[in-house]
């Protein structure tokens, strides 16, 4: 629920951008997730790196924000690639596992090659 | 408008120009002038009243000749003459001013202030204004919840010369405005989607032989989203069935879900197989609404429903409960949702029927709380459901997962029963 800008702390490791998510995301904050996302992938980001390792709880509301943002980052030209466990169901769920390459730590996201 | 300033003290009194400047108690005054329009407009004006009674007030407070109020419609990236005083034409002719254009198109673009000093073609895009004989400006943007909504100007025949106080005032009627319109477009916004969904969701279902059907619906709390059901039979005989969940809410939502809704059944026309009828309401949104985002699972029934065949774009899979069996999720293929990317191969479930099994098909706000895995939400789903009449399935399912605790999102179960020989 929390809306804080801190939510979204966003770090650069050479061409890829590491960005946090909430620990809960849904409708109250689905919008505000899929902005920042878009803010983090500007053309000169190769990879940007969803850490959702923090966050317990994602609903669809969650799931649709990331795939509309996923359409936009693909076109500027920035790969998504996704690092979770904990809320990895609704991802497999709603086949959006498919689309973005979902990691269980961020290690190893960081490391995947393509 | 202005009382006497008996209540400025001496200080501020004796800094007082008569000729340009107002004293402090004047422009108090004026300030509870504005304050007092939108106050008492709010709780009983439509918004086109509000506008009107608040063009009225701020010419007599800013004594200019003209007012007038632009919205910023955000899909087209232009702002329209919605409400004007002295200047009505610009409202009547339907003045419409590109952001980033002429004066108010520049006020809307940089969300600052703009005065003109001298008012013609190479200033002001809209000729009613010159012509007019308009000699001064001055604009102010509506900003509601940091984004701007519209602009606000009032103009002078005489080229009075507008000061930064004035600035201010209009600044400050601007941002009551912005805040009223802002509150009233969205309870009509919430009205308008209210009234499309109900008009969007089937009134009657179809009965068709050997099936029995029910549905709950039930809109979230505070502002309806995107969910919506379809059952139709086709030419063939077979049984269409649709649920769906368009990302967003309110009229945004509906609207798109609407457009899904004529689309989707435009297709099942042309063919039977669920993911060509899937597929190409992906390519149509696609192109026609790009950046929408949708779930739906579009099922096509046999006649004398022994089998189904599903298809699930990013949806949740039925659950399907046998006579004397526990319920289980269906084994459909979750495809990507609708929108996500162009040219998806869709794949389809078939799942055999027997005599009085009950597939219920649902919508994320069912299962999804706040806090809680959503295998959770699965299990108690599928732990709710027994092969028993629809309706009264739907009712145990209703019991079960909601109870009397308020919707937060919307909420649809759809569940269709193959009939029993003989009746019940």
């Amino acid at each position: 629920m929390s809306t804080e800008n801190h939510d979204y702390k966003t770090r650069r490791a050479g061409p890829q951008t590491i960005i946090t998510m909430p620990t809960e995301i849904d409708a109250a904050n689905a919008d505000q997730v899929r902005q920042a996302l878009l803010s983090a992938a500007s053309p000169d980001v190769t990879v940007l790196i969803i850490d959702m390792s923090g966050t317990i709880f994602c609903d669809s509301a969650g799931v649709h924000a990331i795939i509309a943002a996923y359409r936009q980052a693909a076109a500027a030209g920035t790969q998504l690639r996704l690092v979770t466990t904990s809320v990895l169901r609704i991802f497999q769920m709603t086949g959006a596992d498919q689309l973005i390459p979902i990691y269980p730590t961020l290690d190893a996201a960081q490391a995947a090659h393509k | 408008m202005s009382e006497a300033t008996g209540t400025a003290s001496p200080a501020e009194a004796g800094g007082v120009e008569v000729t340009a400047n107002v004293s402090r108690a004047e422009l108090e005054d004026r300030l509870r002038g504005i304050q007092a329009i939108t106050d008492a407009a709010l709780s009983q004006l439509d918004d086109h009243a509000l506008l009107a009674e608040l063009l009225d007030r701020t010419r007599a407070i800013l004594r200019t000749d003209t007012a007038a109020v632009l919205l910023l419609d955000f899909s087209a990236g232009e702002l329209i003459a919605t409400a004007a005083a002295g200047l009505e034409e610009e409202v009547r002719q339907g003045v419409r001013i590109p952001v980033g254009r002429g004066f108010a198109g520049r006020i809307a673009a940089e969300h600052q202030p703009v005065v003109l000093d001298h008012v013609d073609h190479t200033t002001v895009l809209n000729p009613i204004l010159w012509e007019k004989g308009i000699r001064t400006l001055m604009g102010v943007p509506l900003i509601a919840r940091g984004k701007v909504i519209g602009v606000l100007h009032v103009g002078s025949l005489t080229g009075r010369e507008f000061t930064s106080d004035d600035v201010e005032l209009l600044q400050l009627a601007a941002d009551r405005a912005a805040a009223a319109v802002a509150s009233l477009m969205a309870q009509e916004d919430r009205i308008a989607a209210e009234a499309l969904q109900r008009s969007l969701l089937p009134s009657a279902l179809p009965v068709p032989e050997g099936a029995e059907i029910a549905v709950r619906y039930v809109p979230g709390e505070g502002k309806v989203g995107g969910d919506w059901y379809d059952v139709f039979t086709l030419p063939t005989g077979q049984l269409g069935l649709v649920i769906g969940d368009v990302a967003g809410s309110g009229l945004a939502a509906a609207v798109i879900m609407g457009r899904m809704r004529s689309a989707l059944r435009a297709y099942a026309l042309q063919t039977t197989d669920p993911a060509e009828v899937l597929a190409g309401l992906d390519a149509k949104m696609q192109h026609f609404e790009p950046g929408a985002v949708a779930t739906v699972a579009y099922a096509v029934f046999d006649p004398g429903l022994d089998r189904v065949r599903i298809c699930s774009a990013g949806h949740y899979p039925p659950v399907i409960a046998s006579p004397g069996q526990a319920a289980g999720l269906a084994d459909v293929p979750p495809g990507l949702l609708i929108g996500a990317v162009p040219g998806v191969q869709r794949q389809v479930a078939t799942v055999e029927i027997s005599p009085g099994t009950l597939v219920c098909f649902y919508t994320d706000g069912l299962i999804e709380r706040r806090g809680q895995p959503i295998d959770d939400g699965l299990e108690r789903l599928c732990q709710a459901v027994t092969a028993q009449p629809p309706d009264a399935a739907c009712a145990a399912v209703m019991t079960a997962l909601v109870g009397s605790e308020p919707a937060q999102d919307d909420i649809a179960l759809l569940t269709v029963r193959r009939s029993l020989p003989g009746g019940t």
